[in-house]
């Protein structure tokens, strides 16, 4: 797993590239808390590479969301892979992210 | 073809790789598309990590066996451990209608294996907990 940053004007591009899963969360986690101090006020977590996640994964997904929106924030994912948009569906985060 | 593969772990979460690497193996072995072999990732990644995480009360090392079969166009993978007693298959699924504020990831792990695998049961045999999962292959 690993996170590449890019950022224009008020808005921050976060490429995931790999799994993110039970042994690379943690990780992830610690990488995105820099983000909560970031000045932009939109975050898109482009998701196009991220091949696979389980439900550890998705515990920091729901973290980075729940910290974006108490920080009045904008999330917004974008390019998942259709087996990992099935993951999000079954367990309703559809619903909870902004999903593009 | 070998149609069976047994694999002994150790009840670390580093083991998930070794699941992983064999699932990738099976999968070109068997012809298993990529997103099948990805959904079976996951299940056993949840299964496992379940035991990994909660089944033992000491601090010793003790074996996880995954045996993973095919017969005809049914996987089945049998995950057996000798920790304390435990049946996944009661637990509750978890509300996933719940607004953000109230969403929490407790028990989504036995939610996916319930929903990725057609046919999901536990017995206890022998002093193990013994989880069988299945899916015919489309």
């Amino acid at each position: 797993m690993t996170i590449h940053l890019s950022t224009t004007d008020s808005s921050t591009t976060v490429r995931i590239i790999g799994r993110i899963d039970t042994l690379t969360a943690t990780d992830f986690d610690s990488q995105l808390q820099d983000l909560f101090k970031s000045e932009s006020t939109e975050f898109i977590f482009d998701c196009s590479e991220m091949d696979y996640i389980s439900s550890s994964g998705l515990r920091v997904f729901l973290m980075a969301q729940k910290k974006f929106s108490q920080l009045n924030k904008k999330l917004i994912l974008s390019g998942l892979q259709p087996s990992i948009r099935e993951i999000f569906d079954i367990s309703g985060f559809s619903q909870i992210f902004t999903i593009r | 073809m070998e149609t069976s593969k047994t694999l002994h772990l150790s009840n670390k979460l580093e083991e998930l790789s070794v699941i992983q690497l064999t699932l990738d193996e099976l999968g070109e072995l068997w012809e298993i598309p990529m997103p099948a072999i990805m959904s079976f990732n996951l299940v056993l990644e949840e299964a496992f990590t379940n035991v990994v995480l909660y089944a033992f009360e000491d601090n010793l090392s003790h074996v996880i066996e995954l045996k993973i079969d095919k017969s005809d166009d049914i996987i089945s993978f049998i995950l057996s451990d000798d920790g304390k007693p435990y049946d996944p298959t009661l637990a509750a699924d978890p509300d996933t209608t719940l607004a953000l504020e109230d969403r929490a990831i407790g028990g989504l792990g036995i939610f996916f294996i319930r929903k990725m695998m057609d046919d999901v049961s536990y017995n206890w045999k022998d002093g193990k907990n013994v989880l069988t999962m299945r899916k015919k292959l489309a």
